[in-house]
């Protein structure tokens, strides 16, 4: 379902992307569509996603294609390759890009579903080959949706600069705290620590003057705070592409998406950022009903826009109030999912098939969406009002036209 | 107490930078000394650190273009500090490319030794970077123990071989034994020897070159050959010879018959000193 083929040094892009996406976790999706070839990864406790899309012009040559399943009731459900691969299985085979670069004359990836493995074979010169087969788990891809353009604040900075920053940082320190103002720009270390740490931690901070961006927009002072690590992920992506990093985010809470637009390939990491919520420990009640609203908010002012295919679409998603509950977070919501329905499949289902449809329309949708959406996780709880907020026509989505094209029953193949 | 210090040359910058990261190799605390015409960086020999001990010290005005200073009193006009000297060196890593690099005693919350560093930037705004790091202020009565340590008269004193070939000769000997003998004589000879019940390895270093003796009375009587040793701790030795990035101008080692070795370093101006006891 998957074929595809690179030279040397669009292997050496591919292997960098691998390589920064396992800084988010240690698993990874291989989702090929008609938009090309998208690696994903989400970490475990959902506070971080990357994912990095080749185009399909990136390549030399790339097919790929769905499996049509013919059911009995007149219900196709095509499926999509769902490769989940373990980042142990496929970081060590793109090591020593450099020489991996050099040395090659093409690298070919395709899968076998039949077996359910991915091969990946690297061609040197002398009719030297090595053949890799990874068996990959069944597994639906995560996507979070995210309009970079509903936005206050953008900025477009040079990787080095913001590598540069980095260096401040020392390792131990989990989080940041991003501080803009309409001139200025800031890097900290987050005061979220406790007091016994902070006798014993350094605490830096960077200006940067908004002269050092290309691009520098904020609508409104803001300070946000987010994990350092993935931060790194997205800057050794940027040693293999030309284009700056634009960094979108809002206020504390939603999340913060950094991305690289190169052309043939895009990435985006989008982080969870640390809400300033008076009350943390908030009931389930009230957690569901806010996050109602601020999607509902969205969902208006995304109504009658045009989404391309390339740009991520809106929905919020509420980061986890605080880092470092964590469990306490997961078991909110898994209540949240049950406040309504009874189970978390069941809500999936409801959510999906409010926002494919038209209002109206309440019947049950094939199971086998292709994207199960990572929002779901956050809005989970269904009730019956839910569906009053779906008001507003939903042709421009794009997600809406998607799903047209994938109850194709065709091949599609571009080389 | 108060303490603020400016570096604005390149070159004494990266130099205060390499001694931080030298520092930060040798010790993990360390006192630090103000006064008015040095800084020192101390370890004394306690008991936590195996009983090694090291004396840093570099003359202020080679490095800073601005220094004030104001100790604990006029009587003793000096600030003793315990820091992690790797939060130091890690500050200073932002001021690789540094127009200028401030230096100054504050207090936000608990006493800092705040270091800000003003970088070059593309366009006309500057980009300050400042790091807080957090410090102890040692009270004078603890001042007598971080003293210069007295050298006593050593049996041999000799100039030290590439301290890179030492280093790795000592760190395959590391394997094999814990329990290093270093012995040198009169004659420009360094040995250093690891004995175990299988084998027995020794390196030999020639035409070392000593250093004319202090106390020429004791020189007569000894045969130029032979040799004074002390037996120590190998991984002690290896993490002295760890902390030199760069090899030093000038690198001499005093042995003490079956007491310590002392090693005397100069990194151009600035002087180490480092006590390694001898094993019990």
């Amino acid at each position: 379902m998957l074929k595809c083929v690179m030279t040397g040094s669009q292997a050496k892009v591919f292997g960098k992307a691998v390589q920064s996406l396992s800084r988010i976790s240690d698993q990874l999706w291989l989702d090929p569509s008609r938009k090309g070839l998208a690696l994903r990864s989400v970490n475990s406790s959902r506070s971080a996603y990357g994912c990095v899309l080749f185009s399909p012009v990136f390549f030399q040559h790339y097919q790929w294609s769905t499996l049509v399943k013919m059911n009995e009731n007149e219900h196709d459900t095509t499926l999509n390759l769902k490769c989940k691969l373990g980042m142990k299985s496929i970081l060590p085979i793109f090591r020593c890009l450099n020489s991996l670069e050099r040395n090659i004359e093409k690298c070919k990836i395709f899968t076998r579903s039949d077996k359910c493995k991915v091969v990946i074979q690297f061609f040197y010169r002398h009719g030297i080959k090595r053949t890799h087969n990874i068996c990959f788990e069944e597994s639906q891809p995560l996507q979070v949706i995210f309009d970079k353009n509903v936005c206050t604040n953008t900025l477009m900075i040079q990787p080095r600069l913001l590598a540069d920053a980095i260096v401040l940082f020392t390792s131990s320190q989990e989080e940041v705290t991003l501080a803009v103002t309409p001139l200025n720009f800031c890097l900290k270390s987050s005061n979220e620590e406790s007091m016994a740490d902070l006798s014993n931690a350094v605490y830096s901070e960077m200006f940067v003057g908004s002269d050092d961006f290309d691009f520098f927009q904020i609508g409104m002072n803001t300070e946000i705070t987010f994990c350092f690590k993935e931060l790194k992920g997205i800057l050794t992506f940027s040693e293999v592409t030309h284009a700056p990093i634009s960094i979108y985010f809002d206020f504390p809470g939603k999340p913060l998406a950094l991305s690289i637009d190169d052309m043939l390939v895009e990435a985006n990491f989008i982080l969870a950022t640390l809400a300033d919520e008076p009350s943390r420990a908030s009931s389930p009640q009230s957690l569901c009903l806010s996050q109602k609203r601020k999607r509902s908010d969205l969902i208006k002012k995304k109504a009658g826009k045009n989404v391309t295919g390339q740009t991520l679409e809106c929905i919020s998603r509420k980061a986890a109030p605080r880092r470092i509950y964590p469990k306490e977070t997961l078991t909110n919501i898994s209540a949240l999912e049950n406040c309504g329905s009874p189970g978390m499949k069941r809500a999936n289902g409801d959510i999906s098939e409010v926002s494919e449809s038209s209002v109206s329309n309440t019947e049950e949708v094939p199971g086998s969406r292709c994207l199960r959406k990572f929002s779901c996780m956050f809005f989970g709880a269904v009730s019956s009002d839910q569906q009053e907020h779906f008001n507003h026509p939903f042709d421009s989505l794009a997600r809406a036209s998607d799903s047209e094209e994938d109850m194709n029953n065709g091949r599609f193949s571009l080389s | 107490m108060k303490f603020r210090g400016k570096i604005v040359d390149g070159a004494c910058l990266n130099h205060f930078t390499r001694i931080s990261n030298m520092i930060a190799k040798l010790a993990k605390t360390c006192t630090l000394r103000i006064s008015p015409d040095k800084l020192n960086f101390i370890l004394c020999d306690k008991l936590a650190n195996g009983g090694v001990s090291m004396w840093c010290e570099l003359e202020q005005e080679n490095f800073f273009s601005e220094f004030q200073m104001e100790g604990f009193s006029a009587e003793n006009n000096e600030i003793y500090l315990e820091l992690t000297s790797e939060n130091l060196s890690r500050a200073l890593k932002t001021a690789q490319n540094a127009r200028a690099l401030k230096i100054k005693l504050t207090n936000k919350h608990f006493p800092c030794l705040t270091v800000s560093v003003e970088l070059f930037s593309m366009s006309s705004s500057t980009r300050i970077a400042t790091h807080d790091i957090p410090i102890k202020v040692i009270p004078r009565k603890l001042w007598k123990d971080l003293q210069e340590p007295m050298v006593p008269d050593p049996d041999v004193s000799i100039y030290l071989p590439v301290l890179k070939t030492m280093k790795s000769v000592v760190e395959k000997m590391k394997n094999i034994s814990s329990h290093l003998v270093i012995e040198a004589n009169r004659d420009g000879e360094l040995n250093l020897k690891i004995e175990t019940e299988l084998v027995c390895v020794t390196t030999h270093f020639k035409d070392l070159g000593n250093p004319p003796l202090a106390s020429e009375s004791t020189s007569q009587d000894r045969n130029p050959e032979h040799m004074a040793e002390v037996h120590i701790d190998i991984r002690k030795l290896l993490q002295f010879l760890a902390g030199q990035q760069v090899n030093p101008t000038k690198a001499l080692c005093n042995i003490v018959t079956n007491k310590m070795v002392h090693f005397h370093l100069l990194h151009e101006d600035v002087s180490l000193q480092y006590f390694i006891p001898a094993l019990s």
